[in-house]
C-alpha cells in the first residue's frame, strides 16, 4: 500500500490538488467578479470563456495571464477591476491549496501537512504557470494556426473541390479541432504533472501520519470545521449581506447595452409642482385679467355714449349691439 | 451560601410555534428524514447537480412571473412589451437576461447530471425508474426552451419556431396533428403565441413539478449509489449523513450557478432582433445553441430529401431516445466503475464530441450564410 501511494503519478497528484482548488475558491471570486461586473470596472472582450477561465484559474494563472497579454498580445479585457480580481485572488488561492493540499496529504499520502502548505503550493504552482503557461498559449496558438491552414489547403484539392459547405466545415473542423484538442491537452497534462512532481517533493519530506484510516477521516474532515462556527457563520452571512447590497447598489437599473431602436431622447426634468404658488399665481392672474376685461368694457361703455350723442342712427346700431354682447361680458365678471 | 443558578426549563416562544406544528404535521421526524438520508461514500461535489437543477427552476418561476407582470402575449403586443421590460422596467433587462441565461444554465446542468448518473452507474438496479422519470424531465426541460424561445416574438423567435416546427412535422403517425395544433394555423401567429405560453407558463411547469417531486421520491427510496470506486472499508468510514456536508456543498453549487447566470447576464444580455414577420429578409434561421447540431447535421447531403430529413430530425433522435430509456434493461451488469465499461465511456466520449463538433460547425457555418 506504501509502495502504491509512493508511485502515484504525477499528473494524478497535481489534478488531485489543482482541480479542487479551484472549485473551492471559486465561488468567492465569482461573487468579487459579479460586484465588479455591476460596478463596471471590469469588461471582457472577445474570448469570454476564456477570460473566465484564465481568472478563475488563479493558482496558476496569477502571473502568467499579465505576461501572455503583454508578451503575446493577447487581450482578453479592460478595467482595474481584473488586477484587483488577480490581487484578491491571492489569498483565497493560498485558503484553497491550503484546505485541499491538507486534505490530500492526510488522505492519499497518509503524511502529515507541513506548516504553511497553501503558500508554499501557492507560490510554486503561480511559479510554473508564469513559465510554462505562456510557452502552452504560444505552441497551441501556432500549431492551431498551422493545422487551420493545413486543412484548408487540403479541403482546396481539385478532388475535393466538390465537397458540400457543410461537410466541408465538419471535416475540417475535425481535423485542425483533433489536432489542436491533443496538443492542447498533452501541454496541459505535462502542467499538470509539472506541479505533481513538486507537490510529491514536498510531500516526501514530510513526517508519516500514524492513525488508521477512519481516524485520518475524521481528522480532515474537522480540519474544514470552523473552531468558532458561529463566528464563522455570522462572518459569512454579514459578507454576503454586503456584497448583495453592493450589487445592488451598483446594477444599472436600465439596460447598460441600449439597442439602436430604442435610445431614449434627452428629456429636461421638469421643475417641482407647488401647489400653494401655483394657486397664488393664478389668482394673481385672474385678478389682472378681470381688471382688465372691465377696463375694456368701461371703455366700449364711453365709445357707445359718446357716438350716440353724435349720431342717431348710428347711436341705435351701437346699443343693440351693446345688447347682445352683455350675457357674456356679465358672465365674465361674475368669473 | 450562593445557591447555583438552576437553568430555566420554559421552553421558548420559538419553541413552542415549532412543537405545535412538530404536533400536527410531524416536523421534526421530516426534518430527520430530509436531513439525516445516509450518503454512502460521504458528500461529493459530483452530486450537487440535482439540487443546483431545483434552485435553477425555483429561480426561473420567480423570474418567469416577474416578467409576467409586464409581458402581454399576444402578437401585435408582445415584442414591444418585451423591449418595454428590456428598456424602461427598472432592472427588467436583468430579470429577462437572467431568465434567458437560466434556460441555458438549465440544460447544461440537466446534461451535467445525465452525465454523472451515466458514469457512475447510477441508473442500474433498484434506479431504472429514477432514470426513466429523469428522462421524461430532460424532455420537459427542453420543451420549455423551444416554448420559451417564441415569447419575444422577434425574428430570430418566429424563425427558430418556425423551423422547430417543421422539424416536428416530420414525425409519422402524430407529427402532422402535433405541427397543426402548436401552430394553431397555416403560419406562425396568434394562436401559435397563445399556444406557446399556455405550455411555457402552464403545462411544462405543472408537469415539471409533479414528475421532479416523484423523481425525488423515488431516489430517496432506493437511496443514493454512493462512489463507484473504492473498498467496502474505505466507503464504510466516508459514509456521511446528507446534513450538513452534502447540503453545504449544494449551498455552493448553487451560489456558483446563481453567480455563473448573473455574470452571464451582464456579458451578453438579451437583445431582440426585428418584430417577428413572415418575411425572413437577410435573417438565417436557426434554432437555440442546444438545438444547433441538430440543425447542423440536417444540412448534411445523407440528410437531403424528405427521407433524410426524417431520418436526420426523427428517427436518429427517436432512436437515441429509445436506447437511453432502455439501458438500465440493457445494461444488466452490476459494474458500476466507468473505467469498467468501455463501451459506455467510449459510447459517452463519442455523444459529447459529436454534439460539440457539430455545434461549432454550425457556429462557423453562420460565416458561409452573411
Amino acid at each position: 500500500m506504501t509502495d502504491e501511494r509512493e508511485a502515484m503519478s504525477p499528473t494524478k497528484i497535481g489534478l488531485g490538488i489543482l482541480w479542487p482548488a479551484f472549485w473551492t475558491g471559486l465561488p468567492i471570486k465569482l461573487a468579487f467578479v459579479l460586484v465588479f461586473l455591476a460596478m463596471g470596472v471590469m469588461e471582457f472582450e472577445g474570448r469570454i470563456g476564456l477570460a473566465f477561465i484564465m481568472l478563475l484559474a488563479s493558482p496558476v494563472t496569477v502571473f502568467a495571464l499579465p505576461i501572455i497579454t503583454m508578451g503575446l498580445e493577447s487581450h482578453i479585457g479592460e478595467g482595474a477591476g481584473i488586477a484587483f480580481l488577480f490581487l484578491l485572488s491571492i489569498p483565497i488561492d493560498i485558503w484553497a491549496l491550503g484546505v485541499v493540499g491538507r486534505t490530500y496529504f492526510l488522505e492519499k499520502f497518509r503524511k502529515e501537512p507541513p506548516d504553511g502548505l497553501g503558500l508554499t503550493l501557492w507560490w510554486k504552482c503561480a511559479l510554473v504557470g508564469a513559465i510554462f503557461l505562456p510557452i502552452l498559449w504560444f505552441i497551441v496558438g501556432t500549431v492551431t494556426s498551422t493545422a487551420i491552414s493545413l486543412a484548408h489547403s487540403l479541403l482546396d484539392m481539385e478532388m475535393l473541390k466538390g465537397v458540400p459547405v457543410a461537410e466541408r466545415i465538419g471535416v475540417e473542423l475535425a481535423l485542425w479541432g483533433s489536432i489542436a484538442s491533443a496538443v492542447l491537452i498533452v501541454l496541459l497534462l505535462i502542467g499538470v504533472s509539472l506541479i505533481g512532481r513538486i507537490i510529491r517533493s514536498t510531500a516526501a519530506a514530510a513526517p508519516s501520519a500514524s492513525e488508521n484510516y477512519q481516524s485520518l477521516v475524521t481528522r480532515w474532515d474537522l480540519m474544514r470545521v470552523p473552531a468558532d462556527q458561529g463566528l464563522t457563520f455570522a462572518a459569512l452571512a454579514l459578507g454576503g449581506v454586503v456584497l448583495s447590497v453592493l450589487f445592488w447598489a451598483s446594477l444599472p437599473v436600465t439596460t447598460p447595452h441600449p439597442h439602436e431602436c430604442c435610445k431614449k431622447p434627452d428629456v429636461k426634468a421638469q421643475p417641482p409642482f407647488k401647489p400653494l404658488e401655483a394657486l397664488n399665481k393664478d389668482e394673481k392672474l385672474i385678478v389682472q385679467l378681470s381688471a382688465q376685461v372691465e377696463a375694456l368694457e368701461k371703455k366700449a361703455e364711453e365709445e357707445a355714449q359718446g357716438k350716440n350723442k353724435g349720431k342717431g342712427k348710428a347711436g341705435k346700431e351701437a346699443a343693440k349691439a351693446a345688447d347682445s354682447n352683455a350675457p357674456v361680458q356679465s358672465g365674465l365678471r361674475k368669473q | 451560601m450562593a445557591q447555583p443558578s438552576i437553568p430555566s426549563t420554559q421552553p421558548t416562544a420559538i419553541e413552542k410555534v415549532v412543537a405545535f406544528i412538530d404536533e400536527r404535521v410531524g416536523l421534526k421526524q421530516m426534518q430527520a428524514k430530509m436531513l439525516n438520508e445516509p450518503v454512502p461514500g460521504g458528500s461529493r461535489w459530483a452530486y450537487v447537480f440535482g439540487s443546483v437543477l431545483l434552485f435553477i427552476f425555483i429561480m426561473q418561476a420567480l423570474t418567469g412571473i416577474l416578467l409576467m407582470f409586464y409581458y402581454v402575449p399576444t402578437a401585435d403586443h408582445a415584442y414591444m412589451s418585451t423591449q418595454y421590460i428590456i428598456h424602461d422596467v427598472d432592472y427588467g433587462w436583468f430579470l429577462l437576461s437572467y431568465h434567458f441565461w437560466g434556460s441555458t444554465a438549465m440544460v447544461v446542468c440537466v446534461f451535467a447530471h445525465m452525465s454523472q448518473v451515466f458514469l457512475w452507474g447510477a441508473y442500474k438496479k433498484p434506479r431504472e425508474m429514477i432514470w426513466l422519470v429523469g428522462l421524461a424531465l430532460f424532455g420537459i426541460v427542453m420543451g420549455f426552451g423551444f416554448t420559451g424561445y417564441l415569447l419575444p416574438w422577434d425574428q430570430r423567435a418566429y424563425w427558430a419556431t418556425t423551423v422547430g416546427v417543421e422539424i416536428m412535422d416530420k414525425t409519422p403517425v402524430v407529427g402532422d396533428f402535433m405541427a397543426r395544433f402548436l401552430k394553431g394555423g397555416p403560419t406562425p401567429g396568434q394562436m401559435t403565441l397563445s399556444r406557446f405560453f399556455v405550455i411555457h407558463v402552464m403545462i411544462l411547469p405543472a408537469a415539471l413539478m409533479g414528475l421532479a417531486g416523484l423523481h425525488l421520491f423515488l431516489f430517496r427510496s432506493a437511496g443514493p449509489a454512493g462512489p463507484f470506486r473504492g473498498t467496502p472499508e474505505e466507503i464504510r468510514a466516508k459514509t456521511d449523513y446528507f446534513f450538513p456536508r452534502q447540503v453545504w456543498k449544494d449551498i455552493v453549487g448553487m451560489a456558483t450557478v446563481f453567480a455563473c447566470i448573473c455574470a452571464l447576464a451582464f456579458w451578453e444580455p438579451v437583445v431582440l432582433l426585428e418584430e417577428a414577420t413572415p418575411d425572413p429578409g437577410d435573417y438565417h434561421p436557426e434554432p437555440e445553441w442546444y438545438f444547433l447540431f441538430l440543425f447542423q447535421m440536417l444540412r448534411l447531403k445523407i440528410f437531403a430529401g424528405e427521407f433524410g430529413q426524417f431520418l436526420g430530425a426523427v428517427a436518429l433522435p427517436g432512436a437515441f431516445m429509445a436506447l437511453l430509456a432502455a439501458l438500465p434493461f440493457i445494461d444488466t451488469d452490476p459494474e458500476r466503475n466507468i473505467f469498467k465499461r468501455p463501451i459506455a465511456l467510449i459510447g459517452w466520449i463519442l455523444v459529447m464530441v459529436t454534439i460539440l463538433l457539430f455545434t461549432v460547425s454550425a457556429i462557423i457555418n453562420r460565416e458561409f450564410l452573411d
